[in-house]
């Protein structure tokens, strides 16, 4: 049953102008890399690689970006035209149609991340050692996209503002106030998304150095995945056409 | 699944429901048996509303829904007895017609979706189309597209709001004769219209809903009497309006008439009578009547007169 929903929220998003976007938006990371590859390098490319192509345009921008945008139209959209209701009146588990799309929003994602990361961090590192690196953020992001999908598709059910509610996290909350309140990155995807990375990066602490340490990063990304995904089965079990849908 | 014995399938207990301080629907009470049965408001009455309730889509603020024994709300297991057709036109635009049937039978868990659909597709008469994605269908189409969803499970109850919408008269004869013929079968269906002749056609009962309330209910030649005998004013263009006002005074059908304006206005109580005489009258006393139309165009008035009579 999950597999005839995660098909039909494939097709729906794959066929959609958003793909085009988040796929040109994907080819950023590459081509600063060419950019990078192609100028004046200087020795420390490894350090450059994972904190500036890395950590700030793959993890930090594009990989929130794309779990925003697939996640909260997996059901946002069903959602807001009215066809989620063919979904909602079978005799199906709404944990089913949840975790459908979480996994149609977190595959998507991670495939267009996950290519333009490996990538890009491929380019950028070409005559340097790079497999601790691409393993730790490849990771990471398989990791943090289940993440931000769990996330955005929670925020779908809940309002029917989730993008700019999804902005918001992205920008203000992961953006600016994790940076102003070190405690606050406990609740950040991105922080145990590098976090998870850097159990696998090879290099030393003054070259990448993630907020949190591996195994708390780990820990708070179930926590708070689960956390997501049970509430929004629990919103979507509780789901009403009022009059204003 | 069905009512035991021939019992009601639907049984609403002084259900109301409230979205902030508005009132959508209000202490009603109703059961429902196999047949078909028409809910008829106007536009805002609380059709849908109550449709939501019935199909677990909405809880009620107060009272009780029971859907072939069980809560419909938080109920999901009842989907495979019950079948929705939403208002809204919106379906998977990206779909064939038999793509979007064909889903409905797998996420129903049919043992054979494939034999389900394409016969859910020839029951309303859609085969022809259904190959072609269903954003390119018409309103009338998307509603019958709809229709085969909702009934590729063979559900025991069947709940359709608005229908007809966008139906063309062949499409409606079509689905009319589809939805007795399901009715004979021992099906509960209850369709909602705001349209006083789709529900005349089909209903065999009828539920009068108003404002959020329950005006009226039973047998539809009860309900049609009723609504025949509530007040209903005329306006007429004649020859001579005021001798035809004098003669039509003294019958006992009239309760009013007031002239002016080169127009006639007449009210009457007796709808029937007054359709019958008024003819007889402007011939005896020599008037002709150029035109003669009802003023209440909307059955909003006849719904008020159930409500408050």
């Amino acid at each position: 049953m999950t597999g005839i929903i995660l098909r039909l929220t494939l097709r729906q998003m794959l066929g959609r102008g958003r793909t085009i976007l988040i796929g040109l938006l994907a080819l950023l990371p590459v081509l600063v890399a060419l950019v990078y590859r192609l100028g004046s390098q200087d020795t420390e490319q490894q350090e450059w690689a994972a904190t500036v192509l890395l950590d700030g345009f793959v993890v930090t921008t594009l990989l929130p970006l794309a779990a925003l945008v697939y996640g909260t139209a997996a059901l946002g959209v069903e959602i807001e035209d009215g066809t989620a209701v063919y979904l909602l009146s079978k005799p199906i588990l709404r944990r089913r149609i949840v975790l459908a799309k979480i996994t149609a929003s977190w595959m998507v994602t991670t495939a267009t991340v996950l290519s333009s990361g490996l990538v890009a961090g491929a380019i950028a590192l070409y005559d340097k050692p790079k497999a601790g690196i691409l393993l730790g953020f490849g990771v990471g992001i398989l990791l943090g996209g289940l993440v931000y999908s769990a996330l955005f598709v929670m925020l779908s059910v809940v309002t029917s503002r989730a993008l700019i509610a999804g902005l918001i996290y992205v920008f203000i909350w992961e953006g600016l106030v994790n940076g102003l309140f070190a405690g606050t990155r406990l609740l950040s995807v991105r922080h145990y998304t590098l976090g998870v990375a850097d159990w696998f990066v090879d290099l030393p602490p003054s070259a990448f150095d993630a907020a949190l340490d591996p195994a708390t990063a780990l820990v708070l990304m179930v926590v708070f995945g689960a956390a997501a995904t049970w509430y929004a089965d629990r919103r979507l079990q509780r789901f009403e056409i009022g009059e204003t849908t | 699944m069905s009512a035991a014995g021939g019992g009601p399938t639907i049984t609403l207990d002084g259900v109301s429901r409230w979205f902030g301080n508005v009132v959508a629907v209000n202490e009603i009470s109703f059961e429902l048996s196999a047949g078909v049965t028409g809910l008829l408001g106007p536009n805002g009455a609380g059709k849908s509303t109550l449709l939501h309730m019935l199909s677990g889509f909405l809880e009620p603020s107060a009272g009780s829904v029971t859907v072939l024994g069980g809560s419909p709300w938080c109920n999901p297991a009842l989907y495979r007895h019950v079948g929705l057709v939403p208002e809204r036109e919106a379906v998977y635009g990206h779909l064939t017609g038999y793509e979007f049937v064909l889903l409905s039978a797998r996420l129903q868990g049919l043992a054979d979706p494939r034999g389900a659909a394409r016969r859910a597709i020839e029951e309303v008469d859609l085969g022809a189309a259904a190959t072609r994605t269903t954003g390119g269908y018409s309103k009338g189409m998307k509603q019958r597209i709809k229709v085969a969803a909702a009934l590729v499970h063979d559900p025991t109850v069947l709940l359709l709001d608005e229908p007809f919408n966008g139906a063309d008269p062949r499409q409606r004869l079509h689905m009319t004769e589809l939805f007795q013929r399901l009715a004979t079968e021992g099906r509960t269906i209850l369709f909602s219209s705001h349209i006083l002749e789709e529900v005349e056609r089909l209903a065999e009962r009828v539920l009068v809903i108003v404002a959020g309330r329950l005006a009226a209910s039973g047998d539809f030649r009860e309900i049609r009497r009723l609504m025949t005998d509530a007040p209903h004013t005329f306006v007429l263009r004649t020859s001579d309006d005021r001798r035809l006002a004098a003669a039509l005074v003294a019958h006992e059908s009239v309760v009013g008439v007031e002239v002016g304006n080169e127009l006639l206005t007449v009210r009457t109580s007796q709808l029937g009578a007054f359709a019958r005489a008024a003819p007889v009258i402007a011939r005896d006393a020599a008037v002709s009547i150029h035109e003669l139309r009802p003023t209440d165009e909307s059955l909003e008035g006849v719904f008020s007169y159930l409500v408050n009579r």
